[in-house]
């Protein structure tokens, strides 16, 4: 029977002088996932991840990045660094088990920047909707996502997003409920520390110089529509990181840790499943996620091009 | 406790005791802000930012005169204590560590304004069902909108290149903004029955 004495309601972590909200569920020992959230997420947006994980006897830790929903919100500056620094301390709290590191979209940054510093604390990362670099389309992007939150604030970066991110398919019910759906995190994310977020970017040096520095399993995940973060920024992770493989997760945005939860928790078990009983290859594979949870996962037809959306042969090498 | 003002009232409003103190607070609190203004501004004649200030000022007008129309006022006793405490502290306080005496008070009225303008969301206390088109709702709305924008200058200004050799000092300052104003708001919203920091839903 799974233990849940670890369940604690919202502690927090001191980083310096401020606090950090964490939530640690699950099983005291064994393997454990550590969930870093996106942008304009909060850590409740995992709650589907502790249900699934926690009964296949992972430990789930989830926790508000500096900045975000109940942790502090430092008033001008916030550094990538900083996330690093908590999440070292947040894992260190662990203990001695297997920790696999997952992290969504500017989570998956902080995640492949830990991994790059202290890779040797991990079992296995996964970095999903996320990159190494900025090239001209997302660094534009994200330029006007900024000026979009100075101009329009917090519910107009939710409009932005909320369309770029999700599919029809996930919208189509909800279009008379946006606002309930908007809700909760703009309560919870105020426009200044998001503006901190963003603006950690502004420095940002490319990181894909170092991704040979990680030296453990990597699951990529990709969704197949992903626009904001394209197949091409999560090719150069699976080129440069060496044990690594992407996967491909069907009709999926951005956002498709929200969209297509059940899905997503299920390939991160069967991943950690997969290093723990000494099964996974990463090999630099492409690889083809199934529908719904529980289905094949399949290989990308060897003789077309992963990086295109219509079925290109592969140019010869 | 709630985390949001209300229940509403029979006529769908915000109750007047609660508009009352959240308004005399936010005309305080902004007021201030407009007065030290209108008191920087002349001395900034020659400075290319002082668009900026002057738009400024007006807008922390414009806060104070909305609130002040907009707001079912009631008779409230407490504010008699409450008002000068408040007024208190937003006297000038210069950051610390910055010997340029002009540029210590330059970076206290930017921290104010900062911590004015970032840590209080008064849209974030109104409850689902508040109606749109009341007028104290759609001030609260207005103001916080405003807010977003306002606090752009503030920004640009604390991290500017200008300040990078007293960065620890401006961080300070504008921590410490940030800890009286929220430390006021809170203590004000409790008064009323409203607690912003409970856990979400």
């Amino acid at each position: 029977m799974t233990d849940l004495t670890m369940d604690a309601a919202m502690p927090f972590l001191a980083h310096g002088s401020h606090r950090i909200r964490y939530e640690i569920s699950g099983p005291e020992t064994g393997p454990a996932y550590v969930l870093v959230n996106g942008l304009t997420q909060y850590s409740e947006l995992w709650a589907t991840y502790r249900e699934t994980l926690v009964t296949q006897n992972f430990g789930i830790v989830t926790f508000d990045l500096l900045g975000q929903g109940e942790s502090d919100k430092p008033t001008l500056f916030i550094g990538q660094d900083d996330h690093v620094a908590v999440l070292r301390l947040l894992i260190a709290k662990l203990g001695d088990r297997p920790i696999f590191l997952a992290g969504i979209s500017f989570g998956g940054i902080i995640a492949l920047r830990y991994a790059i510093e202290y890779g040797e604390t991990l079992a296995g990362l996964v970095p999903m909707s996320t990159f190494s670099e900025l090239p001209p389309q997302l660094f534009l992007l994200g330029n006007a996502m900024r000026t979009g939150l100075i101009l329009g604030g917090t519910g107009y970066l939710q409009d932005m997003l909320l369309p770029m991110n999700l599919s029809d398919a996930w919208l189509a019910p909800l279009m008379d409920k946006l606002d309930t759906v908007k809700r909760q995190g703009w309560l919870v994310n105020d426009l200044y520390a998001l503006q901190n977020l963003m603006e950690s970017f502004l420095d940002f040096q490319p990181l894909t110089s170092q991704l040979h520095r990680i030296q453990l399993p990597t699951m990529i995940l990709n969704g197949e529509f992903d626009f904001l973060t394209p197949r091409a920024l999560h090719e150069t992770l699976r080129a440069h990181i060496p044990d690594s493989a992407l996967i491909i997760i069907p009709r999926a945005y951005h956002a498709f840790t929200l969209e297509k939860a059940a899905l997503t928790a299920d390939l991160l078990a069967r991943f950690a499943n997969d290093v723990l009983e000494e099964r996974w290859n990463g090999g630099g594979a492409v690889r083809i996620a199934p529908e719904e949870a529980g289905g094949e996962i399949i290989p990308f037809p060897a003789e077309f091009d992963h990086l295109r959306a219509i079925p290109a042969r592969k140019a010869a090498p | 406790m709630s985390q949001f003002l209300g229940p509403l009232d029979q006529a769908g409003r915000v109750p007047p005791r609660q508009q009352t103190r959240v308004a005399a607070f936010l005309v305080s609190a902004h007021g201030a802000l407009a007065r030290r203004l209108a008191f920087a501004l002349p001395g900034q004649m020659k400075a290319g930012w002082q668009t900026e200030l002057n738009a400024q000022f007006y807008r922390e007008s414009e806060t104070v005169s909305l609130l002040l129309r907009a707001t079912s006022w009631t008779p409230d006793l407490e504010l008699l204590l409450l008002t000068p405490s408040w007024e208190a502290a937003w006297l000038p306080a210069p950051a610390s560590g910055v010997s340029d005496v002009a540029l210590a008070h330059t970076i206290d009225i930017a921290a104010l304004g900062h911590a004015v303008q970032a840590a209080i969301r008064p849209a974030a206390l109104l409850p689902d069902n508040a109606p749109a088109q009341d007028p104290f709702v759609m001030a609260l709305r207005r103001i916080e909108f405003e807010s977003g924008r306002l606090m752009q200058a503030q920004i640009l200004f604390l991290k500017g290149q200008e300040l990078l050799p007293h960065r620890d000092a401006v961080n300070a300052a504008v921590e410490h903004r940030h800890r009286q104003v929220g430390d006021l708001w809170d203590a004000m919203l409790k008064s009323i029955g409203v607690e912003r920091d409970l856990a979400p839903p």
